[in-house]
């Protein structure tokens, strides 16, 4: 199937191992080496059933670090994999709703709270892929556009609010992770999970603000786009919060750009290039 | 890295040409993406852009690309020269290059978070990560890098037949 030279056995024995290093014990965040080979490899073979099975066999469940980096892995595979992996996920709610299920109420190292939300995120963005299956896991506008083939923002109304739901998911989630953050620790667990979170939420935002645009042109209507706009520079507000306060931890920095947004949210009566 | 390890270890290269049954080009590509802290030169660029036209070549090359592509942190330098390569590819091979990485972007894309850190507390992977950012824009962007490839044509053209103008 694939152009690359590969070795279909050699590549499935060394992902189940890329996903127990990815999910080894220690409190540390999930090398992204081994998380780069899960993603190559659905690209490889337009499929993550190899995934899901590896992530089943390890003993994962029972240790809450493991659990929550699983999680971690799971985000980035959605966000990067092949687009297959958002269809075979939707067959895997099981599996996440277990996760929160093996937890228990108090936790030695406090990530129990922090996984069930992880959970209800990560079900969140399946269901809004489930309904809106040409997005892809990034919500990159170009290929969204090249997919659609069309510019034709004014069936977006709905689009727009279920991607302003997800941003607010992302919002409260991101929120809990700096809540649970520990004074004395490096949090390199906690913070490798704002990873994923930045790039999506980022993803949404400029998503969003070129449907706004497309939409502001091509309507007269402006006032029934108020709520829209509303909660637009209110999500903006928000974002800019947000990627201030993860542009403060080194360890965020040295692996992504945190993007930096201007003070006013854009005007989305001009046209992007005015 | 004092001259004489890097000796050493292009020896130990050379050896493991041999033994490992590399072939001419393969071993071209190894040369220029190694670990030796220099180059790639543009003459071997050039060379292997030019190999790139002939279908087995093609293949060969592309063989040797993608392992050191997918190659360790430790040896990021295999990775950072490899796109060092493939930059050039892109502008100056064959359009089979073109396809290609096309084909298989996620390679390129995944990339971008690379990391390694050496023994100094260097960040070795920066260079790697904006390389593939950079070289993921430029596949995204079909109508820059047929421009792109076209003055490249265009300049190679002129140099070489300067004579007729």
């Amino acid at each position: 199937l694939p152009t690359r030279p590969v070795d279909r056995d050699k590549a499935e024995a060394e992902l189940s191992l890329n996903v127990k290093k990815a999910t080894s014990p220690d409190e540390t965040a999930p090398k992204q080496k081994h998380v780069r080979k899960c993603i190559v490899y659905t690209w490889d073979y337009h499929s993550s059933q190899s995934i899901w099975a590896s992530l089943r066999v390890q003993p994962i469940l029972g240790d809450e670090v493991q659990t929550f980096k699983a999680l971690i892995l799971v985000h980035k595979v959605l966000q990067e994999g092949h687009q297959i992996v958002l269809k075979e996920a939707q067959e895997q709610i099981g599996w996440f709703e277990t996760c929160s299920r093996t937890v228990g109420g108090e936790s030695a190292r406090g990530y129990s709270t922090l996984i069930r939300a992880y959970v209800n995120f990560v079900l969140a963005k399946l269901r809004f892929h489930r309904h809106h299956p040409e997005f892809n896991g990034l919500f990159e506008y170009e290929e969204y556009i090249s997919l659609k083939n069309i510019d034709n923002p004014d069936e977006g109304y709905e689009t727009i609010v279920d991607l302003m739901e997800l941003q607010d998911q992302i919002e409260q989630f991101q929120k809990l992770v700096f809540a649970h953050f520990r004074g004395s620790a490096t949090n390199e667990c906690r913070i490798a999970s704002l990873v994923p979170l930045v790039k999506e939420s980022y993803g949404i935002y400029k998503f969003l603000t070129s449907m706004l645009r497309a939409m502001h042109r091509r309507t007269d209507a402006m006032d029934a786009l108020e709520p829209l706009r509303a909660r637009y520079n209110h999500q903006h507000h928000n974002l800019r919060k947000f990627y201030y306060e993860c542009a403060n931890l080194k360890f965020l920095t040295s692996l992504i750009n945190v993007p930096k947004l201007n003070h006013d949210p854009p005007n989305l009566f001009d046209s992007p290039d005015a | 890295m004092s001259s004489l390890q890097n000796m050493s270890k292009s020896a130990m290269r050379v050896g493991k040409n041999y033994i490992k049954g590399y072939t001419d080009v393969q071993v071209k590509v190894r040369d220029a993406t190694s670990n030796d802290p220099w180059g790639p030169s543009g003459q071997q660029m050039n060379e292997l852009a030019q190999l790139s036209y002939n279908q087995n070549d093609f293949i060969e090359i592309m063989e040797i690309l993608d392992k050191r592509l997918n190659d360790k942190g430790k040896n990021w330098r295999h990775v950072f020269k490899s796109l060092t390569l493939l930059d050039y590819l892109l502008h100056a091979g064959s359009e089979n290059c073109v396809i290609y990485f096309r084909d298989n972007i996620y390679v390129v894309k995944t990339l971008k978070e690379f990391q390694y850190v050496d023994e100094y507390g260097k960040d070795q992977g920066a260079n790697v990560r904006q390389k593939a950012k950079d070289i993921t824009n430029l596949l995204q962007d079909e109508a820059r890098l047929r421009e792109e490839r076209r003055s490249r044509a265009h300049m190679r053209e002129r140099m070489t037949g300067g004579s007729n103008d």
